[in-house]
C-alpha cells in the first residue's frame, strides 16, 4: 500500500495538488465538512423520524423522499473530494489505520442507507405500520446515527493516526 | 490584566495543560467539534432551505421549527465547549490568528442574523407559515446565514492549517497511545511534551 500511495503522488493530478496545496487541499477539505454537514443532517432526521421524535406529521416514505436524494448527491460529493484528497495525499491518507476503519464503516453505513430505502420502497405499508414501531429498528437507527458519528472521530484522526500506538501503520515506517 | 496575560493565563490553566499533555483528548475534542458542527449545519441548512422556498415547502415551518432548532441549539453549545477547549490550549496563537478572528466575526453576525429574522419574519410566521417559502425578509436572512456558516466552517479549517503547521514537523510526543490503552499501562502524562502534536 506504502508503494501504491508512493506511486499515485507521482501522478499528474496529485503533483498539481501538491504544487497548489495552500488553497486545493483546505478548499476540498471545507468541501468535505460541508458534505458531511448534510450528510449528518439527513441521516439525523431520519433517525429521529423512526424513533418518533420529529417530522411525525409526515409518513416515513415523506421523510425518506425529502432527505434521502440529499443524502444520496452529499455522499457523492463526499466520494470525490475524499478521492481527491487521496490522490492529494496519498501517504498521509493510505498508510493509515484510522482511513481504512473510517472506510468499512462508510461501507456499512452506505449500505445500511441503501438497503433500508429500498425495503421501504417495497414494503412501505408494512414498515410505516409497524416495522417502524419495533424496538429492534429503532435500535437500528440509533446505531446507524453512531456509526456516521464514528466516521466523522475516523475521518479527523487520519491526522493523529500515532494515537493507534503499533496498529497504525505509519508507525512501523 | 491586559489581554496576553489572561491568554497566557488560560494556556497555563490545569485544563489547559491536561487537554495538551494527552495524546487522545485533543483529538477527540475535536471530532466532537467537528460531529457537532455538522449537525449545527445540517439542521440549519434544513430551516433555511425551508425559508428559501426550495425544500419541505408543504410543511408548516413552525413545526419544522420546533422539531429542529433544539437539536441546533444542542450541537451548538457543545460545538461552543469543544472550540474553547481546543482555543485555552494555545490561546495567543489562536488570538491573533487572521482566520479565527474572521470566524468570530462571522458568528456575531449570523447571531444578529438570527435576530433580525426575529424582529421581521419572525414576527409574521402565523401569516406565511403553511407558504411554501418565507417573506422577502426571511429569504434573505436564510440566503445570508447560509453563506456566513460556510463562511465559518472555511475559516475554521483554514485556522487549523495556519495554526499548527510549525508543530506538526515535530516526531509525535510519547505518552498514552492504543498500544498502552490495550495492555493497559497507566497514565504516563508528566513525560509528554506540551506541544501540540496536531497537523491540521
Amino acid at each position: 500500500m506504502k508503494q501504491f500511495a508512493q506511486w499515485l503522488s507521482t501522478t499528474f493530478l496529485s503533483i498539481f495538488m501538491q504544487k497548489h496545496n495552500s488553497w486545493v487541499i483546505p478548499t476540498i477539505q471545507s468541501i468535505h465538512i460541508i458534505g458531511i454537514g448534510v450528510v449528518m443532517g439527513s441521516v439525523f432526521v431520519i433517525d429521529l423520524r423512526v424513533l418518533g421524535w420529529a417530522w411525525m406529521d409526515q409518513t416515513l416514505r415523506q421523510t425518506t423522499s425529502r432527505f434521502g436524494p440529499w443524502l444520496t448527491a452529499a455522499l457523492c460529493v463526499q466520494l470525490t473530494t475524499g478521492l481527491l484528497m487521496v490522490i492529494g495525499e496519498p501517504v498521509r491518507e493510505l498508510v493509515t489505520f484510522s482511513f481504512w476503519l473510517k472506510m468499512i464503516l462508510v461501507a456499512v453505513g452506505t449500505l445500511i442507507a441503501v438497503i433500508f430505502q429500498i425495503t421501504l420502497r417495497k414494503h412501505e405499508q408494512r414498515w410505516e405500520e409497524t416495522l417502524v414501531n419495533r424496538r429492534s429498528i429503532q435500535c437500528l437507527a440509533i446505531l446507524t446515527f453512531l456509526i456516521w458519528v464514528c466516521i466523522i472521530i475516523l475521518g479527523r484522526l487520519i491526522a493523529y493516526d500515532h494515537v493507534w500506538g503499533s496498529w497504525s501503520p505509519a508507525a512501523k515506517a | 490584566m491586559d489581554s496576553t496575560a489572561i491568554l497566557k493565563s488560560l494556556e497555563a490553566s490545569g485544563l489547559a495543560t491536561r487537554i495538551r499533555d494527552a495524546l487522545w483528548l485533543f483529538p477527540l475534542i475535536e471530532s466532537t467539534h467537528v460531529i457537532c458542527l455538522s449537525l449545527v449545519f445540517g439542521t440549519i441548512l434544513i430551516i433555511d432551505l425551508r425559508l428559501l422556498g426550495i425544500a419541505s415547502t408543504h410543511r408548516s415551518f413552525k413545526q419544522m421549527a420546533s422539531d429542529i432548532l433544539k437539536w441546533t441549539w444542542a450541537a451548538f453549545a457543545l460545538t461552543a465547549l469543544t472550540g474553547t477547549l481546543m482555543f485555552i490550549t494555545n490561546a495567543r496563537v489562536y488570538y491573533h490568528n487572521f482566520f479565527f478572528r474572521m470566524k468570530m466575526l462571522m458568528l456575531v453576525l449570523s447571531g444578529i442574523n438570527m435576530l433580525i429574522f426575529e424582529l421581521t419574519a419572525g414576527r409574521t410566521i402565523h401569516r406565511w407559515d403553511k407558504d411554501p417559502s418565507a417573506p422577502r425578509a426571511g429569504k434573505a436572512v436564510a440566503a445570508l446565514s447560509l453563506a456566513m456558516w460556510i463562511g465559518i466552517i472555511i475559516m475554521g479549517r483554514l485556522i487549523g492549517f495556519t495554526t499548527t503547521r510549525a508543530a506538526t514537523l515535530a516526531p509525535p510526543p510519547a505518552g498514552v497511545n492504543f498500544d498502552d490503552f490495550l495492555q493497559g499501562t497507566p497514565d504516563k502524562t508528566g513525560e509528554t511534551p506540551t506541544t501540540q502534536p496536531e497537523r491540521k
